[in-house]
């Protein structure tokens, strides 16, 4: 018997990386999952990967209308939803100095208030008892040279959790962050070996995650396994951010 | 199949409580686990309870002979040991004015080096793929009246997960923090009484106290492969309070 057996999850930006994974993993566990992404031909093939009770839905989480489509979609098919993992989200690097307008509201738009929406539009299909996770990242409690405002992004997600638990109380739907470190993904294997034995230099764990193990911690987050876990910001790092 | 099947775990204040809940839970996923706690009647009962994956062995963190008499004992029977879950601990309030030197060095002895000793002399036993999982608190991220030395060295264990992730890179151990909030174990009902329980609860933003089987829960995700990527980390398994 899976930990997530007959729940409905919302995965954004599912179609790639350690979100996809994840979306694999609680199908694996009995979940009947939705996924979204921006390009129709990842998506198509995520779903084709994930093979059986998933939904694409094509969609950017900045965008509110598309946000409503996607729920829209998520109420006619299941009319709930147990568990919403709020992973869109990507930084580009720009230094103090060289940082223009555009740059700061992609990152925003996207991660800051893409995610709130995602949150308050689900809100009305979650049901009591429900689990919301946001992807958050290392870079909020580091100093990373040109990713100011990717980090603070992140940080202002880490902030949503500590309001949100306590305007949801009345509710009992939990609210966590999980916040990867280097994950071996596609991205990180087209670095030359000096860059990445440098990166694992700086990690305690010696190794870079694996989209794999970033899931099984996404799956304790939305599984009755972490009932008492919330409001936190959970490090999956190897150890990276704590030292 | 378990996600603990075959592993050897130790776990400090096994008896009752917390230490309890998560022998229950471990062995559940297929561990052998030793439980240790300085009262020989509650050992007795919690291994009656838990069944013939439990061995009892009794003792104080705070006593290195006692540790020592521990991890020969885990040597002896099963040669290796996988996960260490240090949970014994112990605090009592004293505002500050009033605090003694005896109340700082009970305090610390059992919180910090009594943690400090239950991870070294664990060490030798030790394979690759270790998980130890040490016992912060929502007190130590927070100002409770009174529970200042408690806070503190709730806080030094805190940290000790830190450098330790650095002291044992190569070696495949990883080390957590596990930090509970408030917790409905037999002795928390007893000190807090019907009122104390109802305002934590008030407290907490999931508006109630932990079931001590809700920390095992998290335990048992820290000691199995679930957290692969995870050392240095605190999880803090307090229904919010700690958070907000």
């Amino acid at each position: 018997m899976g930990k997530l057996e007959g729940k409905v999850a919302v995965i954004t930006g599912g179609s790639s990386g350690l979100a996809l994974q994840s979306a694999k993993r609680f199908v694996e566990e009995g979940a009947y999952v939705f996924i979204t992404g921006r390009r129709q031909e990842a998506l198509d093939e995520a779903v084709k990967l994930i093979g059986r009770n998933v939904t694409g839905v094509r969609g950017d989480a900045s965008n509110l209308d598309d946000l409503d489509r996607l729920f829209g979609t998520v109420k006619r098919e299941k009319g709930k939803i147990d568990v919403l993992f709020a992973s869109a989200g990507k930084g580009e690097a720009a230094k103090l100095g060289e940082i223009t307008e555009q740059h700061f509201d992609a990152g925003f738009d996207l991660i800051v208030r893409g995610t709130l929406f995602t949150v308050q539009k689900a809100l009305p299909l979650l049901n009591d008892g429900g689990s919301i996770i946001m992807i958050g990242s290392v870079a909020s409690v580091k100093g990373f040279p040109g990713f100011g405002v990717y980090a603070a992004s992140k940080a202002a997600l880490r902030s949503f959790a500590r309001t949100w638990v306590n305007e949801l109380k009345g509710r009992h739907i939990r609210v966590n962050v999980l916040s990867p470190g280097q994950v071996d993904t596609p991205d990180s294997q087209r670095l030359d070996k000096e860059t990445r034995e440098m990166f694992e230099s700086l990690i305690p764990r010696g190794k870079m995650g694996r989209p794999e193990e970033i899931a099984a911690v996404a799956l304790f987050l939305a599984s009755d396994e972490s009932s008492y876990v919330n409001g936190v910001d959970l490090a999956v790092d190897g150890g990276f951010s704590a030292i | 199949m378990g996600k603990l099947e075959g592993k050897v775990a130790v776990i400090t204040g096994g008896a009752t409580g917390i230490g309890r809940a998560a022998a229950k839970r471990f062995i559940e996923e297929g561990a052998i686990v030793f439980i240790f706690g300085r009262r020989q009647a509650e050992l007795d009962a919690a291994v009656a309870d838990l069944g013939s994956n439990a061995r009892g062995v009794k003792g104080s963190i705070s006593d290195l002979a006692d540790l020592d008499r521990l991890y020969a004992a885990v040597k002896a029977e099963r040669g290796t040991l996988d996960i260490v879950f240090a949970n014994a601990g112990a605090g009592s309030p004293l505002p500050l004015g009033k605090i003694t030197a005896e109340h700082i060095d009970e305090t610390f002895d059992t919180n910090v080096k009594g943690t400090i000793f239950t991870i070294q002399k664990a060490l030798p036993l030790m394979g690759k793929g270790g998980s130890i999982i040490l016992t912060g608190s929502s007190a130590g991220t927070t100002g409770a009246p009174t529970m200042s030395v408690y806070s503190a060295s709730k806080a030094a264990v805190r940290n000790l997960a830190r450098t330790w992730a650095e002291d044992l890179k190569g070696t495949g151990i990883r080390v957590n923090v596990l930090s509970p909030g408030a917790t409905a174990t037999e002795l928390a009902k007893a000190a807090l009484g019907e009122e104390g329980q109802k305002v934590y609860a008030a407290m907490t933003p999931l508006q109630r106290m932990a079931d001590p089987a809700e920390i095992g829960a998290a335990a048992a995700f820290l000691a199995s492969d679930d957290s692969s990527f995870m050392t240095a980390s605190e999880l803090a398994v307090d229904g919010g309070l700690a958070q907000i």
